[in-house]
């Protein structure tokens, strides 16, 4: 594994990983939305 | 994760496929879950089909001929789910998987298992859909829209339903995280951003989409399911929720949804008419901005799906205006086709025949959407055919036409063989007769004031309603004539590598059909482009 591979892999997983974590902010942003509401 | 990134590519460096069921069931070739995605999408097709020929049959003529009225609610309800998260999605993340990685010279997606398990989620979550057709109380049959409280009194096919929700957008998320981080992180070196090709561009666009609103639609279906089981009161009045809340969540997510299906389209669209016009697509990066300022707006218009449940004037106005500026992108694109066509040397196989009736008919159904965006008009067009005439003209000729445009046009490069030309043109002109055939005359019954979602009705719409059904069964009879050219794909003359007179772009380097695994070692874009010149 070159140093090239392990620094896509690093930026791989960190691109993933934020995208997941907007994904969980907006299901549970809404969800709050709607308790705060309620 | 990291494991998974790129050890797979490695270990496969030097074999092919597996051998039987293995090779389907485990594979994290981008190639193997494109094509799986496309033949599940395909059954999804005729399964929704299907549903719509029933709804089709029983509004032939006026009064009840071969449903009860509750099974005509499940029909319309489970068609539009099956159609827009088992058919269209899938198929162009079928397409996403199979061209992305070819176009951008990467070996393959970045999550290789990960994209695997995308694929294999959504067969659980249509077949937990499709079981409710048999369960006590019937399938849901609230629409697709899943409005409180009428979805509440869904019989047990209620958490089925939610949790087939669930799992859907588990998938798309999934998938569009994998299609982020390939493309942000694999392109081939000298491939900047805006030398991406459209299609990718589009994808890209429809990703970011995707992260933002599948979790909404996640979120809305969740406080469902608490308010049916858990005491909550989201969404009932009795208890002090808002069933409007509702409304908003989901349109919310139901109006980019739609720039879901239909963005992708645009980048397929945007790969042909420059092959078959032999010119470079014209305005390449207004495009990739015009596609961009589509995908914002289509965040903030959300309330124009809800005009009738009253809303204050300025908020009309805002959601009005805001609607009608997506014409202006939109506009770009369309002028941006057409430029690209003129004074081109144009010919007419099928996928620039799909295109084109593409680019005249989308258009049919973003005029109809404009008038839609007036909200005083809308009050009278609400929920009537008019609307349903509206939104079939962006999915059917629109959307559908462009996955048929792309089927033709990459599955020479898929297969290694041409496909049956006048086969494929008697399936595009048949579509295209009765596309309009079925569809054309709801606008007439929406403005004459027939309503949507009924089993029956007067019988001063019987004439248009007959024209809509014997199309309706030309259309999904037409559909074979695909079926029988994928069927002999692989019988046709031998396909070049570059498939086409003049297509551009890394995927037509490789030979026909695509190997097993491809840019191992990643490509020059520009050595490529000198090949084209």
């Amino acid at each position: 594994m070159t140093r090239d591979d392990s620094e896509q892999r690093k930026n791989i997983r960190r691109t993933a990983l934020l995208m997941a974590a907007i994904a969980v902010a907006f299901y549970l942003g809404f969800i709050l939305m709607g308790v705060l509401r309620a | 994760m990291t494991t998974a990134v790129a050890d797979s590519h490695e270990a496969h460096e030097d074999h092919g496929p597996a051998k039987g069921l293995t090779r389907w069931l485990f594979t994290t070739n981008h190639k193997d879950i494109g094509t799986m995605y496309l033949i599940f999408s395909l059954v999804m097709f005729f399964v929704g089909g299907a549903m719509a020929l029933i709804i089709r049959s029983e509004l032939a003529t006026p009064g009840l001929q071969f449903v009860h009225p509750e099974f005509f609610n499940q029909m319309t309800t489970v068609h539009a789910l099956v159609m827009v998260f088992g058919a269209v999605m899938p198929a162009f993340v079928g397409l996403a998987n199979w061209m992305i990685p070819m176009m951008i010279g990467a070996p393959d997606m970045a999550l290789p298992r990960m994209n695997n398990w995308s694929f294999w989620i959504l067969p659980v979550a249509f077949g937990m859909l499709i079981s409710t057709l048999f369960m006590p109380g019937g399938a849901p049959a609230s629409g697709w829209t899943m409005y409180p409280p009428l979805v509440l009194q869904t019989g047990d096919a209620f958490p089925f339903l939610i949790f087939s929700v669930h799992l859907m957008g588990l998938s798309s998320i999934m998938g569009a995280i994998n299609i982020i981080v390939t493309i942000l992180n694999m392109r081939a070196p000298d491939m900047w951003l805006l030398k991406m090709p459209m299609f990718v561009w589009t994808w890209l666009i429809t990703a970011y989409l995707l992260i933002a609103v599948m979790p909404v639609l996640a979120g809305a279906v969740t406080m469902l399911l608490t308010d049916q089981f858990f005491g909550t009161s989201f969404f009932l009045a009795a208890g002090g929720g808002d069933p409007v809340m509702f409304q908003h969540i989901f349109w919310f997510f139901g109006h980019p949804e739609v720039y879901i299906m239909i963005l992708p389209a645009f980048g397929v669209v945007s790969e042909i008419i420059p092959t078959f016009s032999r010119k470079p697509l014209f305005g390449h990066d207004s495009m990739v901005y015009a596609a961009s300022c589509i995908a914002f707006l289509s965040f903030i218009v959300w309330a124009h799906h809800m005009f009738t449940v009253g809303m204050p004037l300025s908020g009309q106005l805002f959601f009005m205006f805001a609607t009608m500026l997506i014409a202006v992108p939109t506009g770009v694109k369309i002028f941006n086709w057409v430029a690209t066509m003129w004074r081109g040397a144009m010919t007419f196989e099928t996928p620039m025949l799909f295109s084109l009736a593409f680019v005249f008919l989308f258009t049919i159904g973003g005029f109809s959407g404009l008038m839609l965006a007036v909200a005083p008009a809308d009050i009278q067009y609400h929920d009537t055919y008019f609307v349903v005439a509206h939104f079939h003209y962006v999915l059917v000729p629109g959307s559908i036409f462009a996955l048929m445009a792309g089927a033709y046009y990459w599955l020479p490069k898929w297969t290694g063989h041409m496909y049956n030309e006048t086969a494929g043109k008697w399936h595009f002109w048949l579509s295209t007769i009765f596309v309009n055939l079925t569809f054309f005359p709801m606008h007439f019954l929406g403005l004459a004031g027939m309503p949507r979602r009924i089993p029956d009705y007067s019988t001063q719409f019987t004439d248009f309603n007959t024209m809509a059904s014997v199309g309706a069964i030309g259309f999904g009879v037409s559909q074979l004539i695909f079926v029988y050219v994928l069927l002999t794909a692989k019988k046709g003359a031998h396909a070049t590598d570059r498939v086409w007179e003049a297509p551009r772009g890394l995927e037509w380097t490789v030979p026909s059909p695509a190997p097993y695994h491809t840019f191992d070692t990643p490509p020059k874009l520009r050595v490529a482009q000198e090949s084209f010149e």
